[in-house]
């Protein structure tokens, strides 16, 4: 037994150090020895932080614990076996199971619908996943690829918040109760959002399915036993290592050490009554010390959480306790919540706390909590509602709370008076130390609800294709905030979809210099300079992408873009195949695979290629437009207009877009809505010059020649060294029958050096010019 | 066009070592069918295709010897490039060369006839119409028949044959492809 809990104790330092092959390798010798589906699930989260999914796949086969079937459904996922990933979260038997980790497995299971196309039910559960957890920013991400994200203040907003102090409440809840520590997960993951009523015996019941998980679990990793949002930067491997879904919160308390929480169970195993023992002066480093100095469970939760939370708050020149105390306290007083009032004698009564000093930490957060205070005072008053029970329930000891040499990190300025007062003012402040800082946590939950807001917002908008408003949402954000790889990538790619490419080039170059190693995004920087023509910092940007990540499928786009810039487009594709290896759910490196087909003449292919990348992505519009330029070519033009249209549809800004969906429009002799339609496309961008060509080319088939020639000379004077231009002013003239403009101007189109076939097609107009226009052939 | 360093009217070609080929133009026969009159087993048609040097092509017969490339649709084409190497061949370097065109084997039409004179590397013919203005051949079908070879040798060795066309332009039913770079820059979506 004592061997077991030894093990898993090195096995979790090992995980936390990164370690892995001696975490696995320990881990094995573990279950080999105990045999147990807690400790498979540990061995589970070694093989899958050290990359073996198939590993941790064939150790949980068929395994029926909430968290053993979530982490073989993410190892499904990870070997790409959508269906059993999906059976395994959701059992057939079970009409509506509850999802293991809650926000997390919905977001699981959330992935393995997109993948498997069932865009709904996708969305479905991410906005559960949302619901559950509202700073789980990857499943909004989904939300806006799939294009069913709503306006990011219904999702990071007023309900949210609600939600979080519900949460809060329910940490208060569950903590007193949590004699062994055995929480479950936290409830900011939470499944279920405990009343106190509840707390009760769910928590027993918590307890006696999870005790066992405890013992053997004791590590960060398996945080699932040790509730509340502390732990929640550290609940299971997988969460941590794949999905990030922590919740801010908790990374407030990501200093919560494991060892701390080793000690923790450690005590509960060896005493439910939180004791003073051996383990607690095991805990190593200085800034665990503070926390040492909580003796039972829950207040060394509670306090581990409020340490943590001064870790991150806390100022080391210390302001004296008890001035906060006070304005704590009187705030705390006049909270109109019914409650308050009880809370407030609680409150009122404890005064100058020293003890509480290390508890409650500097007070930046005052002011949040002011500028909260509305929805804060509901925090508090969920608190002091649990402040109250809490304060019937314990009388823990506190004895060794009075540990002064572990106060060393704390405000040393507090003298700590005798010990009784200052057990009973430690447990009470411990107490209250709840209170402030589920109000600090909601202040906090409630700045970053509104960073998540705006940030939320300005993605939505950027897959929406609406890149003019996305920009203006990103520039909402702090200077800080903005100057950040992956914000500066997103502008890149709003300005890169509004066919603004300089542009582009600066926010991605700059996004270069801030964080150089950032690579997702840098696919489409490449593409950008392709545009650009600028082949060195092409091959620069390439050569630097390859020698950070040699497995990335956007280095390897980016060679791929250097090779058909110069027309290479053999070994162009070649490397965008190596890309598609490396990820096959990459949409755009399929996308570029059809592009490299197609300028090989090689239709079938590139319709393959296409397809593929909108299986993985049905809103990727650079492969509707891929789909309808093949179309084009083989002159389908029915389906070249729908596949345009769909295009258009998705990116409604593209002045591209719009201009080749005039094109095919006029391929179909729907001449009225093709011009209609590039009139739009001049509209929308004034500096792209094609849908001026284009229209006068058509205003030339439809015979509309003085129509053509004028948008040709507006079109001169924009760019007047385009030989095609001339080229086709050219022909107008000649069909007016003007013969030396006609000369003139194809012979400055000869000037400009075309390309050899158009030279060709330049010289023989000339030579016809004196023939009549019935035995002309054609040009 | 690709760099040369003689005049066409002799109609006596050397060869050049590095084959440097203009940007707007293309290899166009990988997707074609090769096939030649006859060849000495271990030195097939394949070694034609194989970019490389030092593997050749033995034809097996009588002459003319023939290599037959069809496209499955009408190409344009500008330029035909072979390799040969008269020090390492000698006798088997073919001196007088006809390349004909058509639809197909029933009505070829001869197109060019070159001769060279103890060549050594790659030899380009380009393939003009008779118009000179047209420096193109719209056609299904190319023959190369190797009429007679140096030093009066019976068989002929071929090293690497390849044959160049224009690009499609990028912008598809467009009459003239663009030249300047504010075009080009927006005139696909990538």
């Amino acid at each position: 037994m004592a061997m077991e809990a030894v093990l898993v104790d090195c096995i979790n330092t090992s995980l936390r150090l990164y370690m892995y092959r001696n975490a696995t390798f320990l881990c094995e010798r573990l279950c080999a020895e105990f045999p147990s589906e807690i400790n498979l699930q540990l061995l589970a989260s070694c093989y899958l932080r050290n990359n073996q999914a198939y590993c941790a796949y064939h150790i949980l086969k068929g395994t029926k614990m909430a968290q053993s079937r979530y982490l073989f459904a993410l190892s499904c996922f990870q070997m790409d076996l959508l269906r059993e990933a999906e059976v395994a979260l959701c059992p057939r038997n079970e009409p509506n199971p509850e999802l293991p980790n809650g926000a997390a497995g919905h977001y699981l299971l959330g992935l393995i619908y997109r993948y498997t196309d069932r865009r709904k039910i996708a969305v479905d559960h991410f906005l559960k996943a949302l619901e559950m957890d509202p700073f789980l920013w990857a499943a909004y991400e989904e939300l806006c690829i799939l294009g069913a994200a709503e306006k990011a203040s219904d999702i990071f907003g007023e309900s949210a918040v609600l939600r979080l102090q519900q949460k809060h409440l329910s940490w208060d809840m569950s903590s007193k109760y949590s004699e062994s520590g055995a929480d479950d997960h936290s409830t900011l993951l939470g499944t279920r959002s405990l009343s106190a009523n509840d707390s009760s015996p769910r928590h027993l019941k918590q307890l006696h399915d999870n005790g066992h998980r405890e013992i053997a679990a004791h590590s960060q990793g398996t945080t699932v036993g040790t509730g509340k949002g502390t732990q929640h930067s550290n609940s299971g491997p997988p969460n941590v290592s794949l999905y990030s879904t922590p919740s801010p919160v908790s990374t407030q308390f990501s200093a919560a050490p494991p060892p701390l929480y080793r000690n923790a169970h450690a005590q509960s195993n060896m005493s439910m009554v939180g004791g003073e023992g051996s383990p607690r002066s095991a805990a190593n480093a200085v800034n665990q010390a503070p926390r040492k100095k909580i003796m039972d469970e829950g207040k060394l939760r509670k306090s581990s959480r409020s340490s943590s939370a001064r870790a991150a708050y806390s100022q080391v020149s210390g302001r004296l306790f008890s001035d906060s105390g006070l304005r704590r306290s009187s705030r705390l007083a006049s909270d109109t919540s019914s409650q308050a009032s009880s809370n407030a004698s609680h409150v009122g009564g404890n005064g100058p706390s020293h003890s509480s000093a290390k508890l409650f930490g500097s007070f930046p957060s005052t002011s949040k909590m002011n500028s909260g205070s509305g929805r804060s005072g509901t925090a508090r008053k969920g608190h002091s509602w649990s402040t109250e029970n809490f304060d019937e329930g314990r009388r823990i000891d506190a004895s060794d709370d009075a540990g002064s040499d572990d106060m060393a990190v704390s405000r040393s300025a507090i003298s700590v008076s005798g010990d009784d007062k200052t057990h009973l003012r430690d447990r009470t402040n411990s107490v209250i130390g709840v209170a402030p800082n589920s109000s600090r946590i909601a202040s906090g939950a409630l700045e970053l609800l509104g960073l998540l807001r705006t940030l939320g917002e300005a993605y939505r908008l950027s897959c929406m294709y609406r890149g003019q408003e996305a920009l203006e949402a990103y520039h909402k954000l702090s200077q800080s905030q903005y100057a950040t790889g992956w914000v500066l990538c997103q502008v890149g790619k709003a300005f890169f979809e509004m066919v603004d490419y300089l542009e582009a080039d600066r926010a991605f170059s700059w996004a270069r210099r801030v964080s150089p190693y950032t690579l997702e995004g840098m696919d489409i920087y490449s593409t950008v300079l392709y545009h650009l023509e600028e082949e060195m910092r092409l091959s620069f940007l390439a050569q630097e992408l390859i020698s950070t990540d040699r497995l990335s499928p956007q280095a390897w786009c980016a060679i791929g873009n250097c090779f058909s810039l110069q027309k290479d487009h053999e070994t162009a594709l070649k490397n965008f195949q190596r890309a598609v290896h490396l990820n096959p759910r990459f949409p755009y490196a399929h996308t570029l695979c059809g592009h490299e087909y197609v300028a090989l003449e090689d239709f079938d292919n590139g319709i393959k290629c296409f397809q593929s990348a909108l299986r993985s992505d049905s809103r990727h519009y650079n492969a509707w437009y891929g789909l309808g330029t093949i179309y084009l070519r083989q002159e389908k033009f029915g389906f070249a207009e729908h596949h345009f249209r769909r295009a258009f549809q998705i990116n409604s800004r593209s002045s591209v877009l719009m201009c080749y969906l005039g094109m095919a429009l006029h391929s179909l002799k729907r001449h009225e809505e093709a011009l209609e339609m590039i009139d739009n496309a001049i509209l929308a961008d004034k500096k792209n010059p094609l849908p001026m060509f284009q229209k006068a080319n058509i205003l030339f088939s439809l015979g509309r020649f003085d129509e053509a020639l004028k948008d040709l000379e507006q079109l001169k004077e924009f760019a007047p060294r385009e030989s095609s231009v001339y080229a086709l002013m050219g022909k107008v003239y000649k069909r007016l029958n003007r013969p030396e403009k006609a000369i003139f101007h194809f012979g400055s189109a000869l000037d400009l050096k075309p390309c050899a076939t158009d030279a060709a097609a330049i010289k023989s107009a000339i030579e016809k010019l004196h023939v009549p226009e019935e035995i002309e052939d054609n040009l | 066009m690709a760099t040369e360093s003689e005049g066409e009217d002799e109609g006596k070609l050397p060869g050049i070592l590095n084959l440097v080929v203009d940007d707007d133009l293309r290899e166009m026969a990988k997707k074609a069918a090769w096939s030649v009159s006859s060849c000495k087993p271990g030195n097939g048609v394949h070694f034609l295709r194989d970019d490389n040097l030092e593997t050749y092509w033995q034809s097996d017969g009588a002459q003319p010897h023939l290599v037959n490339i069809q496209f499955q649709r009408k190409v344009k084409l500008q330029l035909l490039v072979l390799y040969v190497d008269f020090k390492l061949d000698e006798s088997y370097t073919p001196s007088k060369i006809s390349v004909r065109a058509g639809d197909g084997f029933h009505n070829l039409k001869e197109i060019k006839m070159v001769e060279l004179r103890k060549p050594i590397g790659w030899v380009s013919i380009a393939l003009s119409g008779t118009d000179p203005r047209e420096t193109f051949i719209n056609t299904f079908m190319l023959q190369l028949a190797v009429l007679s070879n140096h030093l009066n040798g019976r068989d002929t060795h071929i090293r690497q044959i390849r044959v160049y066309g224009p690009r499609p332009n990028p912008v598809p039913h467009q009459p003239f492809q663009f030249t300047s770079k504010e075009f080009t820059m927006y005139s696909s979506i990538r």
